[in-house]
């Protein structure tokens, strides 16, 4: 299949190798990038609004193929542009699709490149932006301008838009995520306080004692996602954050010596999969966390035989939205600041940061970028950063006496909330993967630029379980039962780009299929094995070049802090 | 001279089929011979969008690479292992499911065994294995039944065992695809001349005998065909199934060459190794085949070529 691929791949180069000839050498991407600017320049001198139609190609996750314009949001940008969009997702793989967009040289006018960035950037498939901005782009200086040394590339200019860049700072008040517990077992035990990762363990073991089955089913103690190709991190991260460290991907940094030290053959890991393998002896473990698949993971959360599992908020995101709609607040869920001893501090709410390796770039092939250039400016004046993330005044949110954004009933809400309605407002499409103000954002006259964000909006939603919960912890919002996150000027490390090929990339691809074989055996096997079974683990582990990489990322973390980007 | 002039001779007779066949030509010259030159990139640290006099040659780097990874050695026994279990359960259970069908008078229960067993083949693997992923979980219907049988104590997990694996892909290969392999057979037992059958039942045959010597020497030449086509397909164990069921638990036996090609390969932007891979299973491919079909003139068998 494969070999099929490849050799399709290859006679696509030749065609266009062959059609191309020579004129197309080497400074192709120069070229590429020089003549339709110019050609922008003299068709769209002044504000052009004829109706045109571009492709937008997400490698984001997968969403309805739509065009721009079928959506309130769209529909409201073509008629200030004249541009709409055709957009489309990824389907099937990532990389494959990539790798055969790269070799047709076949783009789309502009990519989300999500995690194909570094690719994309070694094919020159993105033409450089620096002119255009220049040109076009009072808005995108206004709001980009103090990140621009954050994602230029090697050669000094820029390619893409991340999606981080922050106007102020507003934090998420209904922050989740790490080792949620069903709301039941807080109930039952009168909301204790708990905060390590044996008093957790130790609280659903009491549960699933008194309660061996629900609905008819055994209880499940504890739960994680580890099954699927591409999510094992879920088993590899919470270690890290016991150890009161943030998500920084694969490694740990140091505060005061900026050392990246890997996760994984860590103190850390031991003791966590060692309190797992505990826990697996006592029943408490699933062992299928292993081998299921996402859909699986999801029924098993929603069926409320789950008392315990970890997880980041965007895995679940269906898993919480259906659990809140059944409305049983009793079985829905709560993220909870678990570590390994007291006295840590947790961090799991990511510190401020900018994530430099994706983004959303115009690719060679676009037709006129100064257009698109226009649109991105457009679409950054303040006025349409509200559309897409609030929408359109009394229709999805409210302005209340004091100017404060809200939403005034459930209609507003469902808006935003309800995933067709969002769909066919165009949140969906729109809020996200486009250049836009940073999560995190607060706009002009202090609304936060997120809904999510807004404190107003979060209590609003909050149903009579939340109340009492919040209540019973003494707090108003999700995530002040969480530590506030400290500065980290390198945040977060795992956007460092590892170079395609590279020792570093090739070390952590074989470093994960050996944890993703080690790992689960080890948990799942008797206690009185484990220790043999992480020698064995480490024996292997360690016989691959580690060094390289911790020094690799230590270089990269020294250089953000040091404002190198 | 005389045959030069033969041969044009019977061109010209012959005009239109040569006509009709040039679209074809071109086709496969296109596809299937143009394609070839994309092997270069095997020996060249490839980078795409690059035009070929930028390329910077690597010799046999990639498959030097390709050969000293232990990685690939397993995942080679893995690609054999896979394909030689599905090549011969998938002739046994073909060839047996043919012949019971055809012995069957009932026409109307015929049809429809027929139907239901070659039915899965067109789910897509995707569905497929989340239904084996479902009947296999801790909760799902073997273990239940299992347990419920007192077979097993507790329920097993299936797919976190390794050497589980190659059985379970090969039950769910022979489930999808035996329906939809059986009916080549049956085509085949169509052009059996029946009074061979009626022959043999003067003479007295039972039902078993019928079938073992006139049905399956009738097949012969058809199973020997496949079997060769077949034997050059021989490192094409399939990718989704074993991507799709694959884990961490049963990497070491799950993992095959299309899989490393797309880690290894694609995965990390390095088309040169995937090509190397690529040209690997070629060559592996064409020896097969090849003596397979050597193996068949020498038996005095049929032969594709």
């Amino acid at each position: 299949m494969f070999k099929g691929k490849i050799l399709t791949a290859g006679l696509a180069l030749v065609l266009a190798a062959a059609l191309g000839g020579c004129g197309n050498g080497s400074n192709s991407s120069d070229g590429a990038s020089n003549s339709p600017a110019a050609k922008g320049n003299s068709a769209s001198g002044s504000g052009d609004t004829s109706p045109v139609t571009y492709k937008y190609f997400s490698f984001g996750a997968p969403k309805k193929q739509i065009l721009g314009s079928e959506t309130t949001i769209g529909k409201e940008l073509q008629t200030q542009t004249g541009v709409d969009w055709n957009i489309e997702y990824l389907v099937g793989d990532g990389d494959t699709k990539a790798g055969v967009m790269i070799a047709s040289g076949d783009y789309p006018d502009i990519i989300d490149s999500s995690g194909q960035m570094a690719k994309l950037m070694d094919a020159g498939a993105f033409i450089p932006l620096d002119d255009l901005i220049e040109k076009y782009g009072p808005n995108i200086k206004r709001v980009y301008g103090p990140y621009f040394d954050k994602f230029r590339q090697k050669d000094g200019k820029l390619y893409f838009f991340p999606y981080g860049a922050n106007i102020g700072y507003v934090s998420e008040p209904n922050f989740q995520t790490g080792f949620y517990i069903q709301r039941s077992i807080l109930k039952e035990f009168n909301y204790p306080k708990i905060t390590t990762l044996d008093e957790y363990f130790d609280l659903l073991k009491q549960y699933k004692d008194k309660h061996p089955q629900v609905n008819g089913q055994d209880t499940i103690g504890f739960a994680t996602f580890a099954g699927e190709q591409g999510s094992f991190f879920t088993l590899q991260n919470p270690a890290m954050h016991l150890a009161g460290y943030p998500n920084d991907g694969s490694t740990m940094v140091d505060m005061k010596t900026h050392e990246a030290k890997l996760v994984a053959g860590s103190e850390y890991q031991k003791r966590w999969m060692q309190k797992l393998n505990e826990a697996n002896a006592q029943g408490l473990v699933d062992p299928e966390s292993f081998t299921m698949n996402r859909d699986q993971y999801l029924a098993k959360l929603t069926s409320g035989r789950v008392l315990g599992y970890f997880s980041y908020s965007w895995q679940v995101g269906d898993a919480t939205n259906n659990l809140k709609k059944a409305g049983d607040d009793d079985k829905r869920y709560v993220a909870l600041p678990i570590v390994f001893d007291k006295g840590i501090k947790d961090q799991y709410i990511d510190p401020p940061g900018f994530v430099n390796n994706y983004g959303v770039g115009i690719t060679v092939k676009a037709k006129d970028p100064a257009r698109i250039i226009k649109y991105f400016d457009n679409l950054l004046k303040e006025e349409n950063q509200i559309l897409v993330q609030w929408g359109i005044k009394d229709q999805s949110y409210a302005v209340d006496a004091n100017g404060r954004f809200t939403y005034a009933n459930d209609e507003q809400r469902q808006m935003h909330e309800d995933p067709e309605k969002s769909q066919k407002f165009g949140f969906d499409y729109f809020n996200y993967s486009w250049p836009r103000y940073g999560n995190n954002s607060v706009l002009e006259d202090g609304n936060a630029y997120g809904p999510g964000n807004q404190p107003e909006v979060a209590s609003f939603g909050y149903t009579e379980g939340d109340k009492k919960l919040l209540a019973a912890y003494g707090v108003k919002t999700f995530s002040e039962l969480f530590s506030n996150p400290d500065e980290r000027p390198w945040s977060p490390a795992w956007s460092i780009a590892l170079e395609q090929g590279s020792p570093e990339q090739m070390f952590i691809t074989k470093a994960d299929d050996l944890q993703r074989k080690y790992l689960p055996a080890m948990i799942l096997d008797s206690p009185a094995n484990f220790d043999k079974n992480w020698d064995d683990y480490m024996n292997q582990f360690n016989k691959l070049d580690k060094k390289t990489y911790e020094d690799f990322i230590t270089k990269k973390v020294q250089d953000r802090v040091a404002g190198k980007w | 001279m005389n045959q030069t002039h033969l041969f044009f001779k019977r061109l010209i007779q012959q005009k239109t089929l040569a006509f009709m066949c040039i679209p074809f030509v071109i086709w496969a010259f296109v596809f299937k011979y143009l394609p070839l030159w994309g092997w270069t990139m095997a020996f060249q640290n490839y980078k795409p969008a690059r035009s070929y006099s930028e390329q910077e040659w690597a010799g046999l780097k990639h498959f030097r690479i390709l050969f000293e990874d232990s990685t690939f050695y397993r995942v080679l026994r893995n690609t054999l292992v896979m394909s030689t279990i599905q090549l011969v359960l998938g002739f046994v259970t073909a060839i047996t499911l043919a012949l019971l069908l055809n012995e069957l008078k009932n026409l109307i229960f015929k049809r429809v065994v027929q139907t239901v067993s070659y039915l899965p083949h067109f789910i897509s693997w995707v569905v497929a294995s989340s239904i084996v992923l479902t009947v296999l979980s801790p909760d799902g219907i073997i273990n239940l039944l299992l347990t419920k049988l007192h077979l097993l104590d507790k329920p097993e997990l299936w797919m976190g065992k390794g050497n589980y694996f190659w059985g379970i892909l090969g039950v769910t290969q022979v489930w999808k695809d035996v329906g939809w392999n059986t009916i080549i057979y049956l085509a085949a037992i169509t052009s059996i001349d029946p009074s061979q059958y009626e022959a043999a039942e003067i003479d007295g045959a039972s039902r078993f005998q019928r079938m073992l010597n006139i049905t399956l020497p009738g097949l012969k030449p058809v199973i020997i065909i496949l079997l060769i086509m077949n034997l050059g397909n021989i490192l094409e164990s399939g990718f989704e199934p074993q991507y799709l069921l694959g884990n961490g638990m049963n990497l070491d036996y799950s993992e095959n060459l299309d899989i490393f090609v797309l880690k290894y390969g694609l995965g990390m932007g390095n088309f040169s190794l995937g090509t190397a891979a690529g040209i690997f299973k070629t060559v592996v491919s064409f020896i097969f085949l090849f003596s397979a079909n050597h193996i068949a003139k020498r038996m005095g068998e049929s032969r594709l070529f």
